[in-house]
């Protein structure tokens, strides 16, 4: 039966055609119904259709006298009009014709027996179908000519009707396409407006971005940003149906999401049901009918996934996609924005809390000019809580003052200093003490934008404290090594003490009995300050006694609030004294003396202080001791050359009386000068201590026992000799000079004697001693082994025995040999 | 060296506590022609020169027992009998502005040349 069924039926370009107007199952409109009224009293038929024949059904737009809408092809006559485009079809007994024959409309109900059918043909010539007319009876004589051209006409005005309602369908469609562009934009532009105002946190950027798109596509009933945090998805910003999932986590697997992430390309899911990338199982839980989904890019990577979805299938089109695509651009750029600010909010932080934490003292200051445009002062802008710690100045008294208001008399320095620093532009660094508060300070002043500098700075008084507490006891160490009196020693502490310190008095005391009264030597104060020096009870100034007892300081930092002296502060006060120290100073297990600092102003006296003040006490102690120590040595030396002398002049006497009987008195009389001689060496000796002589002195200091100095002429290096060296000396010019006297050169008004001395380098350093006689009378040498003098001239000097005599006609010639190393004293 | 006679040889008052050098002293005043006065304390001394008005010149010695004995002695010597002269032997170093005016102090061990030399100066 089918095989009746005309090929055009099938046509796909009328089948497009056929579609382009819309019109399959539209509901019944009045112009096509006054139509097939108008056909059915124009050719007095029962039945009139607007009959569309589709590529397996006819569907009626309009009918009269038909119960059915559509029917199947096999029971189609009209397809049969599509065959003949210009003609109007008429067939009079259906039952007569073979295209109709075994049609089931003719073999079966409503019996249908005459058809005339008008073919609906498009400008093109496309034929959609017909206007047609049925009757239940053969009509042998069809339709009169003017019926069938009027039939053709009402055609005509059905088709005039299909393109009248596909122009209005056309128009209002274009509308609503125009009304829906603009609400994109529109949703779009607010979005993106949204975005710029917002200094919110990401999550609010997000929520305007979803809550933007779901307004441009109002199909949506749910929407989300799902962002990419490592292989999961997380659903922030979820809105509407998505609401609930707000926070959720995915694994970036198997759904649309993860391949809109990992194709990079939007992606419109139409059907969620027959999706590939959609887990069966989860379309009915996620009520999802279809989606559209955009990705969120930066660069090549994808941040994310922006998604609308619907519980309906097909609910977005390709536009939905593309102006989604639009918002993930914008979720981008949020994302960016976001990034950025967190990036300058965490910076500003990181910033803001180094220069809070900062160790250094920071300060922003600008200068201020006069009309000259001189710099006349400066204004502190900004300080760190460092600033306030180090200077001692809370930051609300500083920030917006001026460096005059705050600083006062010290103010102008560091105006001119940092006055320079913003006029060359160089920095400076410095290292200064600044006077209100006594601390020293370094740092770096650098200029900024314009007339505003900075100032970077630490305290540093401790380190210039030690520095100069450590400078004190090397300048202490080497006063104490030159000085040589307690007194001198003692005040060069003090006054070491006090400035170190930056006291105003500083004195050493002797202590009396068991801490009972001090005597305080003259003492080193301040400018301004009067001398506490003389005797004082300790207990006239409180209960301060039994640290000292102990051989602990006494450290008062406040007498008037001190337990041990607030009931006598009037009295300390009196003598200017608000804080003091007393450091023991310690003699076998007893405080017999004091390190006395005094302060005008209460002060906290600081441990390093403290052990700066013990550690000068000790010194001066060593000093002290040291010192006295020498002056017992020097009396022990006086008293000893005192008995020494004293029992030589006994011996003399003894002698002397001995050999009364003796009537020759020359042997006595040599004997005694021979004790001289040898006392006289002893004298230098004595100034040295005993260790040195100096070799001239000795000379010197014999000679002129036997003649005026001015009779010899002395001449060589002079050296310290050693004790044994100068005894040695002393007694063999003695001899030298007694026989010159007797015999040589000095026997005679002109004669001199010529001493003269060298040292011979070598392996073995020599002294020669040259002793030669002028202008005297000839000179003979002495006959036989001569007496104790000759002897002694004969064992020269140290008793080496190397003396060369030529006795020369003008006078005695003599040179005396000695090893260096035995008359020299090396000078330590 | 030239020594003139005198009828009445010239006093002597020769102030030491150690017997032995007092020994020595009066040696040295004789053979200076002189005569010797001896002394062996300070307050003996003042005794002596307080009851005799013959000594011209005093010999004392500066090492006493009490030390500053002899000086003290050679001072109020200046201050009571100022034409006495004064010859001083130490064993110490001394400081010459304490000396009394016109005194002399010679070193010990003794250098018998100029103590007799002095002695006899004095005695002229």
């Amino acid at each position: 039966m089918s095989s009746t069924i005309p090929p055009l039926v099938t046509d796909p370009a009328r089948l497009s055609a056929l579609d382009g107007y819309a019109i399959l199952d539209t509901p019944a409109e009045p112009g096509f119904d006054d139509i097939v009224q108008l056909a059915c009293r124009l050719c007095a038929t029962p039945v009139a259709l607007v009959s569309l024949v589709a590529g397996e059904r006819q569907w009626f737009k309009a009918r009269v006298g038909f119960p059915h809408c559509e029917t199947d092809l096999n029971s189609s006559v009209c397809a049969h009009a599509l065959a003949q485009p210009d003609d109007v079809l008429i067939i009079p007994d259906l039952t007569l014709d073979p295209r109709t024959a075994e049609n089931p409309l003719v073999t079966g109900e409503p019996f249908i027996r005459f058809y005339a059918g008008a073919p609906l043909r498009t400008a093109a010539g496309m034929v959609l179908g017909s206007l047609c007319v049925i009757d239940s009876v053969p009509r042998p004589d069809g339709l009169s000519e003017i019926q069938a051209s009027d039939l053709q006409a009402l055609a005509r005005q059905v088709m005039s009707q299909l393109e009248l309602r596909r122009a209005v369908m056309d128009r209002d469609a274009q509308r609503a396409v125009e009304a829906r562009a603009f609400h994109s934009r529109d949703a779009l532009r607010d979005t993106q407006a949204a975005l710029t105002a917002t200094t919110g946190d990401l999550d609010t950027l997000l929520q305007a971005i979803v809550s933007g798109a779901m307004r441009a596509m109002p199909a949506a009933e749910g929407g989300v940003i799902e962002l990419l945090d490592g292989t999961e998805l997380e659903y922030r910003a979820a809105q509407g149906s998505l609401a609930a999932r707000l926070g959720l986590r995915v694994p970036l697997f198997a759904s649309a999401a993860c391949h809109c992430v990992m194709s990079g390309a939007p992606y419109l899911m139409t059907d969620a049901g027959s999706d590939p990338f959609v887990k069966r199982d989860l379309v009915a839980t996620l009520q999802l009918g279809s989606a559209v989904l955009a990705p969120i890019r930066r660069g090549t990577s994808v941040l994310g996934v922006l998604k609308l979805q619907s519980p309906r299938s097909c609910a977005f089109d390709a536009r939905d996609l593309a102006l989604l695509d639009l918002f993930a651009g914008a979720a981008t750029a949020a994302l960016a924005e976001a990034a950025a600010q967190a990036e300058i909010r965490a910076q500003d932080t990181y910033w803001r809390g180094l220069f809070d934490r900062l160790n250094e003292a920071f300060q922003l200051n600008e200068v201020i000019r006069d009309d000259a445009g001189e710099i006349t002062d400066f204004r502190i802008l900004e300080i760190n809580p460092a600033w306030a710690r180090q200077i001692g100045i809370p930051a609300n008294q500083v920030v917006g003052a001026t460096a005059s208001h705050l600083f006062g008399d010290v103010a102008p320095e560091w105006i001119t200093d940092f006055g320079q620093v913003v006029e060359t532009g160089e920095a400076w660094r410095f290292t200064r003490q600044f006077a209100p508060n006594g601390n020293w300070y370094e740092g770096t002043a650098f200029k900024l934008d314009g007339d505003r500098f900075g100032v970077i700075f630490l305290d540093v008084t401790a380190r210039i404290s030690s520095e100069a507490r450590r400078t004190a006891l090397l300048s202490l160490g080497d006063q104490l090594r030159d000085l040589t009196t307690i007194a001198d020693m003692t005040h060069a502490g003090a006054e070491i003490v006090g400035r170190t310190l930056g006291a105003t008095r500083a004195g050493y005391g002797r202590v009396e009995g068991d801490v009972e009264a001090v005597i305080i030597e003259p003492d080193w104060t301040a400018p301004g300050q009067a001398s506490v020096a003389g005797r004082h009870r300790y207990d006239d100034f409180g209960n301060i006694r039994a640290s000292l007892l102990q051989g602990e300081a006494l450290v008062v930092n406040d007498v008037t609030c001190d337990p041990r002296t607030v009931a006598d502060a009037a009295r300390w006060l009196g003598f200017d004294i608000a804080a003091l120290v007393h450091m023991p100073v310690r003699e076998r297990g007893r405080t017999v003396a004091v390190f006395i600092v005094h302060d005008v102003k209460p002060r906290v006296w600081t441990t390093e202080e403290l052990a700066f003040l013990r550690n000068v006490a000790d010194r001066v102690e060593v000093g002290v001791a040291r010192v006295r120590a020498e002056e017992l040595q020097t009396v022990l030396n006086y008293e000893l050359a005192h008995r020494l002398k004293n029992t030589l002049a006994i011996v003399q006497s003894i002698a002397s009386s001995t050999l009364r009987g003796v009537t020759e008195r020359e042997p006595v009389e040599a004997f005694e000068r021979r004790v001289l001689a040898l006392s006289r060496a002893h004298d230098v000796l004595m100034q040295k201590s005993w260790t040195a002589a100096r070799m001239r002195a000795v000379m010197e200091s014999v000679l002129t026992m036997q003649a005026d100095l001015d009779r010899f002429a002395i001449d060589g290096p002079d050296l310290d000799i050693s004790p044994q060296a100068a005894l040695s000396l002393s007694l063999l010019l003695h001899e030298l000079a007694t026989n010159a006297l007797k015999y040589g050169a000095l026997s005679a008004g002109a004669g001199k004697v010529r001493i003269a001395w060298r040292t011979e380098e070598g392996s073995a350093p020599t002294l020669v001693l040259d002793w030669n006689e002028l202008g005297g009378p000839a000179v003979a040498a002495p006959s036989g082994r001569g007496g104790f003098g000759s002897k002694l001239i004969r064992m020269g000097l140290m008793g080496t025995r190397v003396a060369n005599l030529s006795y020369d006609p003008i006078g005695l010639r003599a040179e005396f040999r000695a090893p260096l190393a035995e008359i020299q004293v090396q000078v330590h | 060296m030239a020594q003139s006679k005198v009828p009445a040889p010239t006093q002597v008052l020769c102030v030491e506590d150690d017997p032995i050098l007092m020994l020595a002293m009066i040696e040295f005043v004789e053979n200076a022609g002189c005569e010797a006065v001896e002394a062996t304390s300070v307050a003996e001394a003042i005794g002596i020169l307080e009851t005799r008005t013959d000594i011209r010149t005093v010999f004392t010695d500066l090492d006493m027992r009490g030390s500053t004995a002899g000086m003290r002695l050679a001072v109020a010597i200046r201050d009571r009998w100022p034409p006495i002269e004064l010859v001083m032997i130490s064993s110490q170093p001394w400081d010459a502005s304490q000396i009394p005016a016109r005194g002399v102090v010679l070193g010990k061990p003794f250098d018998r040349r100029k103590i007799e030399a002095t002695i006899r100066r004095f005695a002229v």
